[in-house]
């Protein structure tokens, strides 16, 4: 986009400089000038004037004009101090005070207030108003995370616009009308959508309340510490509001590039469980069957023991919310410490089962494939959304993966006409906003991409036939080459076909690429610093180690002695499966917060830090390297991670010579070529994307030709669970089962178990399944169900979706149930005896 | 003695005039088949601007020139007939659209030819649900006759016409409170710019005229800008469909040139206010005007000698109170209406009209000082002015108006409603216990 | 409400309670209704303009907006129940509670004010039964459920003043003997004063004067 050019006004006297059309409002403070506002808040979309608590003169113009909504213009004179714009700011507040409740000494908002902040700088400083005030019961729950007070509601508009123009759940809507006007929802229902708790920090006044944080704290006796939130992918900037050395609240810190300044639930309220009464908070050593404290060095010297016992046959698997410093040293003690190049951090991604031996694939291969996956010109950032003509979400819902991109993508596609297209196997969320949608089959990701790589006329590639190839050309349709951002997620299988779309989309140019939603909150960086089985730090060639499925099964067969675990829940992340061989190993050390699959075989227990505890670095999906602030002490006896790893490594008789976080990313930087001199103070509080960095040339360019054409050929898409791959998609006979898919639901997390207030949104384990499988199996939505296939079961509740695709079904990841292992499987369906 | 100049109510109780057969048995569709065969857009706009028709919605602002500044090209463009007539006092549009249906649709026909707007919606109040079936009826006969849809009369012209009926609600009487609520939402008046003109319905450039001016279409084409310019006054040319109601012998709608003395209009015509008793104060221009005095019954009633009066013609509806009407009680019930009818999207509006209405409410029952009066006076200037849309002022200026003209009176009602026992409020306001705080 | 009773009610707020976009098989939409809505939807170029309509049909169908109603409407309109609530609470014609079938609105603005709206709206509470100072502030069903009564804001019928809209339809002048009138024959199932419809009234300046000569000379132009 080409920049506006710059025009000179004049603001009460002072000669203003600011881009042709800023609105006065914005262009004002450039001299200084502070125009006080209520309703207007640029996130939220266009102005709308509705407090005209802006009104300003403007030279000319013989009304006064809403400074929200004004755009400026050369040689415009604006005054803002004179007798008329001060009647009318007077009189703006005095009218809002006519209906606020003046209950300011109980009120949370209190001291941090714009109502009071502006009534002391503008207002009269009297009230005439001696006539009742409107009343209604307060404050009743909006939501279980929100209390609402109507009374001290001043009808901004800010919260409802949210929910209509920003998240678009149209759950929130002004109700009645004139000054009997209130907010509400249908009914009096809850509002419960992923971003709701946005309202609170819009809300100008005390009208919307965090239930969580009410009561809890006052603005004077709390201090402000940013960091950022590691509870997924998105990696939000956030401000810990912390008292007497407790986070009691989470607020947005605005960074454009990450997040426009909005938070999901998730992220919101999540750092309740940082102060779980769960929380380990001191190290454990097995002895005698059982856990028990013990002091760090004790605990250290038993993990040396068991892990240098091991040694090559020790695994270590990373848990998405790690640092990078903290996959670091896992990956450098498994690989330099103890010879092992088993290292792991995602649960999908690498090749399909149907392709492994033995848990390895063509190491080779795939790291060409990761390599050719991140290169820097093939990586759209976050802001080069805004710019996109076009958007392609394949393969994964941003409101589950990576909750801020719907926002973003729902900003694009309402305010700059961006087209969107919509290519997944379960429903998304951004459906609705979609030119167009395409639904493939559970799993048939890479047959979907090979089809789409075809209609856009890639090498290689053939158009499909039929309904597939239908689809296909509805999705190329909406694409324009050279300015589409592909959204997708991590994929079963080679990501060959997904290149080939990139590349036919011109995907290199400028504002265009892919930003892949990885599974793991950090697993971008995770990759990048080596905790992968096929690349080491800076995706460096290494002998390969075995994979998650692999080190399932080393466990199993005893190939794998030991395991090294680090935030992670095994069956929360990895299934079932992996959880249960934990229990074949002779050693295993977990490093957690909280007790969990990691932790019920483990016979060392480390206390790991929260992210509110940590210092070190992220990296986001973009490439932006993002830095973690420790904003509040440790708990008991919790230690910096990156202190205990270094420790370890020393006593397994690798000195890191690491005393620091700092010396940390120093050591990161030496090995990962295009992190290269990198520095925290470079970073900052915004961050900074590697590609952006002179750095980026050191990026290991595939060393023996085009990156990325190893791996399959579009002949070898991976197959679907049962037969061969099937182009069509023949309606299934009356007594065939479900095609089953599993998708990790926002909500099927750890905050949600460990936060209070979040505990409510703990999904139950749900089949969804289309209006006319529920028929033809006889279900109806709320049925209790069994879900069966391969010696499996889960039961599950019924949810009839129109948007399912027939012969399709999906179950919740992250239960902690066997549905992981039913991914790509056909399943039985039968109703489950009722249960108490 | 006064007489109408009947030119849109011509043959107006003709037995079936709402009928597609006796309009056209009386001269109609002519200028709409002139249109297609004779005249280019850019011409019928030309007429249309050196007409010198006003809007007779209430602005008054040139018609022609409003058409004109709609973009040219290609893009999708909107007509919008505004029937959600809802000022009080005026009911001219709902005897036009009753009584001559075919009138108004050819008049909107060649409109959106002329502006070259594929759609026109007729925006009518729900109220009037009697007035959407004539026009449903009507607009059925007219797409039957070919006069509407696809190909107009052969031609390459297409209008499609929906009658869009409203809801309930005067502020939908703005014409962007009209557009959003076209659009499905609450009608919310939008910020202006961007006007109607070059982002309106659907963000498309969109021409937004009420029933009587695009009844007056028809004849210009017809006759032409010259012969229009014939009746009223140079700056008010043509006829006027005039509302008088409240205090006179014969309230009702007539039609006559601008420029006819307002008392002819009251006395003579609408038979002046019965049992011989005098006009105390008159709104010129429904309620939103300021009220005027008997003093200034002589004024020629046009656009520019009410403005001229520090009133306004508005919507051309007159609404007489005479001596036995209380001013206090006139102002409560004014401001009653405004509070009611305010969207309550913008501050001044929405907690002014409130303010104001639990004061005068004060003020009659007995509770109020003079120092009262004066909080009146300055809230009424403290919205005018600072609105986002006009309904705000709208209850500002005559309330304001009537305040400054008749504080006797209201001081007057202050010791009236002392002396008296007081009347207890409505419950809601009497309820002046405490409030719990919310302290969960 | 108490703490105790906002604890009840936040323990028992699910995440399945909030109401988003309702699918059609949840709902069951009588086929007229869904009919009238779809029609209404096929008529604008942007589908959210049949809100208004939708709602119209609703309320035809169930007397008032009921919260199923809308949740039938937004199904097939495919938005938010809140979305359509919000737009019928907006507007006064719609009804978000039960109402009597039988609909009066007497207009109680100046100019049917200053002709005797009051008392007229007074003469049909009594005489159906319904609470005079609720029908002056929102509206009032009489007791027996049939007729709701409600003071209006200016009708657009001051020219007959005081008036009322009785089930869509305009009449006035109407003293309080027209309303007891207007009552019996609504609960009797006549037809309501026929002698007061405005639909049969004639011009106020009576029978046509002369046409005016510039008037008469374009006798073969325009409307006529």
């Amino acid at each position: 986009m080409a920049a506006r050019e710059d025009v000179t006004l004049v603001v009460d006297g002072v000669e203003v400089t600011a881009p042709e059309g800023m609105m006065l409002v914005d262009a004002a403070k450039h001299g200084d000038v502070e125009i006080p506002v209520f309703c207007y808040e640029p996130k939220l979309g266009q102005p709308v004037g509705a407090c005209r608590m802006c009104l300003v003169e403007v030279e000319g113009i013989p009304k006064l004009q809403t400074a929200c909504s004004t755009p400026v213009r050369d040689g415009m004179v604006v005054y803002t101090q004179t007798d008329q714009v001060k009647e009318a700011q007077n009189a703006v507040v005095e009218f809002l005070l006519v209906n606020h409740p003046l209950d300011c000494p109980v009120c949370d908002k209190g001291g941090e207030c714009p109502l009071q902040d502006i009534s002391m700088g503008w207002g009269p400083g009297r009230s005439r108003m001696i006539d009742p005030k409107r009343h209604f019961q307060k404050p009743i729950p909006l939501s279980p995370l929100i209390k609402i007070d109507r009374e001290r509601c001043i009808l901004c508009y800010r919260c409802v616009r949210f929910s209509q123009e920003v998240a678009e759940d149209e759950q929130l809507q002004l109700l009645e009308r004139s000054a009997s006007s209130y907010v509400g929802t249908f009914d009096d229902r809850p509002y419960i959508a992923p971003f709701h708790g946005n309202i609170i920090e819009l809300c100008p006044v005390g009208a919307l309340t965090s239930d969580a944080y009410r009561f809890r704290a006052r603005p004077w006796d709390i201090e402000d510490s940013g960091t950022v939130c590691t509870l997924c992918p998105s990696q939000c900037n956030i401000k810990l509001t912390v008292r007497n050395e407790r986070a009691e609240r989470v607020l947005a810190r605005d960074n454009s590039a990450v997040d426009d300044g909005w938070l999901c639930d998730k992220g919101r309220f999540g750092y309740q469980m940082i102060a779980s009464p769960d929380r380990i908070t001191e190290p454990l050593v097995r002895s005698g069957g059982e856990l028990h404290p013990a002091s760090w060095e004790e605990a250290l010297e038993a993990a040396a023991a068991g892990l240098r016992a091991a040694g090559a046959r020790t695994a270590g698997i990373v848990g998405g919310q790690s640092s990078n410093e903290e996959g670091y040293l896992v990956q450098r003690i498994l690989r330099r410490a103890l010879g092992s190049p088993h290292v792991e951090s995602r649960a999908t991604g690498g090749l399909p089962a149907s392709q492994r031996a033995g848990g390895q694939g063509d190491g080779g291969a795939l790291r060409q494939d990761l390599i050719a996956l991140s290169l820097p010109e093939l990586g759209a950032s976050v802001r080069d959304l805004d710019g996109a003509e076009s958007i392609l979400v394949l393969g994964t819902d941003p409101i589950h993966s990576m909750p801020i991109l719907d926002l973003r993508i729902r900003k694009v596609v309402r305010r700059n006409g961006a087209r969107l297209a919509v290519a997944t196997d379960h429903p998304s969320a951004l459906d609705g906003g979609a030119e167009e949608t395409a639904r493939y089959e559970p799993g048939f990701a890479g047959g979907f991409l090979a089809a789409l790589a075809g209609e856009l006329g890639a090498d290689g590639y053939e158009r499909a036939d039929g309904e597939l190839g239908a689809d296909a050309e509805r999705i190329a349709g909406v694409l324009k080459p050279g300015s589409t951002v592909i959204v997708c997620g991590d994929f079963e299988g080679p990501p060959s076909s997904l290149l080939a779309c990139a590349r036919a989309l011109r995907a290199e140019e400028d504002g265009a690429g892919l930003i892949e939603a990885p599974d793991g909150a950090n697993g971008r960086g995770l990759r990048e610093v080596g905790c992968l089985p096929v690349a080491g730090t800076g995706l460096s060639s290494v002998d390969q180690g075995l994979d998650a499925s692999g080190i399932g099964g080393g466990l199993a067969d005893g190939g794998i002695e030991a395991a090294l675990l680090l935030n992670v829940d095994p069956v929360r992340d990895f299934g079932a499966a992996l959880g249960d061989s934990l229990g074949n190993a002779e050693f295993v050390v977990a490093a957690s917060m909280f007790e969990n699959s990691s932790t019920r075989h483990a016979d060392v227990v480390l206390p790991a830090e929260a992210y509110a505890e940590k210092e070190g670095t992220v990296t986001h999906p973009d490439g932006r390297l993002q830095r973690l602030r420790q904003g509040i002490p440790h708990p008991g006896r919790v230690r910096p991670m990156w202190e205990v790893l270094a420790e370890l490594s020393a006593l397994l008789g690798d000195e890191t010579g690491i005393d620091s976080a700092p010396e940390a990313l120093a050591a990161i930087a030496d090995e990962v070529p295009f992190y290269a001199g990198i520095t925290p103070e470079e970073i900052g509080g915004l961050g900074v994307r590697w590609q952006d960095r002179e750095a980026a040339s050191r990026f290991p360019r595939d060393e023996t030709g085009a990156a990325g054409t190893h791996g399959a050929r579009p002949q070898d898409v991976p197959t679907r669970g049962v037969g061969t791959l099937s182009l069509t998609s023949p309606a299934a006979p009356d007594d065939a089962g479900l095609l089953l898919g599993t998708y990790r639901d926002l909500w099927a997390a750890e905050a949600t178990e460990k936060s209070r207030a979040l505990r409510f949104l703990l999904p139950r384990q749900t089949l969804e399944l289309a209006p006319a499988d529920a028929e033809r199996l006889e279900v109806e939505g709320g049925d209790e169900v069994e879900v069966r296939s391969n010696g499996s079961v889960v039961r599950a509740r019924a949810a009839v979706r129109e948007r399912i695709r027939p012969g399709s079904g999906f179950l919740i990841e992250g239960l902690g149930d066997a549905a992981r292992a039913l991914r790509g499987e056909l399943a039985d369906v039968v109703k489950a005896e009722a249960s108490e | 003695m006064a007489s109408e100049t009947r030119v849109l109510f011509r043959h107006v109780d003709e037995p079936g005039l709402a009928s597609i057969e006796t309009y056209r048995r009386l001269g109609g569709y002519r200028s709409l088949e002139r249109t297609l065969k004779e005249l280019e857009p850019d011409e019928l706009l030309t007429t249309l601007e050196e007409s010198g028709l006003r809007g007779r919605g209430g602005a008054g602002f040139s018609m022609g020139k409003k058409a004109s500044f709609l973009p040219r090209g290609d893009m999708d463009k909107f007509l919008c007939c505004n029937a959600d007539e809802s000022e009080p006092g005026t009911f001219k549009d709902r005897e036009l659209m009753q009584k001559n249906p075919h009138q108004l649709i050819e008049g909107i026909a060649i409109a959106a030819i002329a502006a070259g707007a594929g759609w026109a919606f007729i925006f009518i109040r729900g109220e009037y649900a009697e007035m959407g079936d004539v026009l449903d009826r009507a607009v059925e006969e007219a797409y039957g006759a070919g006069y509407l849809g696809e190909g107009i009369l052969g031609s390459a012209c297409r209008v499609e016409v929906v009658v869009h009926r409203g809801a309930g609600a005067y502020i939908c009487g703005e014409e962007t409170a009209l557009l959003d609520s076209l659009e499905g939402k609450r009608g919310n008046p939008r910020l202006k710019p961007p006007f109607p003109a070059i982002q309106g319905l659907y963000g498309g450039p969109t021409l937004i005229n009420n029933v009587e001016t695009l009844s007056n279409v028809p004849h210009i084409v017809a006759n032409g800008a010259d012969w229009f310019k014939g009746f009223g006054t140079e700056q008010s040319p043509g006829t006027k469909v005039v509302s008088v109601s409240g205090c006179v012998e014969r309230p009702g709608n007539y039609e006559v040139e601008l420029g006819i003395p307002s008392r002819e209009l009251i006395y003579e015509l609408a038979g002046g206010p019965p049992g011989g008793r005098e006009v105390k104060a008159w709104f010129p221009g429904g309620s939103s005007a300021p009220v005027l005095t008997a003093a200034e019954l002589d004024l020629p009633y046009s656009f520019e000698a009410m403005a001229d009066a520090g009133s306004m013609l508005g919507s051309g509806a007159i609404i007489v109170a005479d001596e036995s009407v209380s001013i206090p009680q006139l102002a409560l019930r004014t401001a009653r209406f405004y509070h009611h009818e305010s969207c309550g999207k913008c501050t001044p509006c929405r907690e002014g009209t409130n303010w104001t209405v639990k004061m005068l409410e004060r003020v009659i029952s007995g509770e109020a000082t003079p120092m009262d009066l004066d909080i009146v006076a300055s809230v009424q200037d403290n919205i005018i002015g600072n609105c986002l849309c006009v309904l705000g002022d709208s209850m500002a200026m005559p309330v304001g108006s009537m305040v400054k003209k008749f504080r006797d009176e209201f001081e007057a009602a202050i010791e009236a409603g002392k002396a008296s026992a007081p009347r207890p409020l409505d419950e809601s306001a009497a309820d002046t216990r405490p409030v719990a705080l919310g302290v969960s | 409400m108490t703490a105790g009773e906002r604890r009840r009610l936040v323990g028992s707020m699910r995440p399945e309670d909030a109401e988003r976009v309702p699918e059609l098989h949840e709902v069951d939409v009588p086929d007229d209704l869904r009919e009238r809505i779809q029609s209404a939807m096929s008529k604008y170029p942007q589908l959210r303009s049949a809100a208004i309509p939708a709602l119209w049909a609703v309320q035809r169908h169930y007397g008032w907006c009921t919260p199923e109603g809308m949740r039938q409407a937004a199904a097939v309109m495919g938005v938010t129940p809140a979305y359509l609530e919000s737009i019928a609470t907006f507007y006064d014609l719609f009804r978000t509670t039960p109402v009597g079938h039988r609909q009066v609105l007497v207009c109680h603005n100046i100019s049917c004010w200053m002709r005797g709206a009051d008392d007229l709206l007074r003469a049909f509470c009594e005489a159906a039964g319904a609470d005079p100072h609720a029908a002056d502030h929102g509206g009032a069903t009489s007791e027996d459920g049939e007729i709701f009564v409600k003071g209006f804001e200016c009708l657009g019928g001051c020219d007959v003043a005081p008036m009322a809209s009785i089930d869509e339809r305009y009449y006035g002048p109407l003293s309080p003997d027209d309303a007891r009138a207007a009552v019996e024959q609504l609960r009797s199932g006549a037809e309501v004063l026929p002698d007061r419809a405005l639909g049969k009234r004639q011009a106020a300046g009576g029978p046509e004067p002369e046409p005016d000569p510039r008037v008469a000379a374009t006798e073969a132009g325009g409307s006529g």
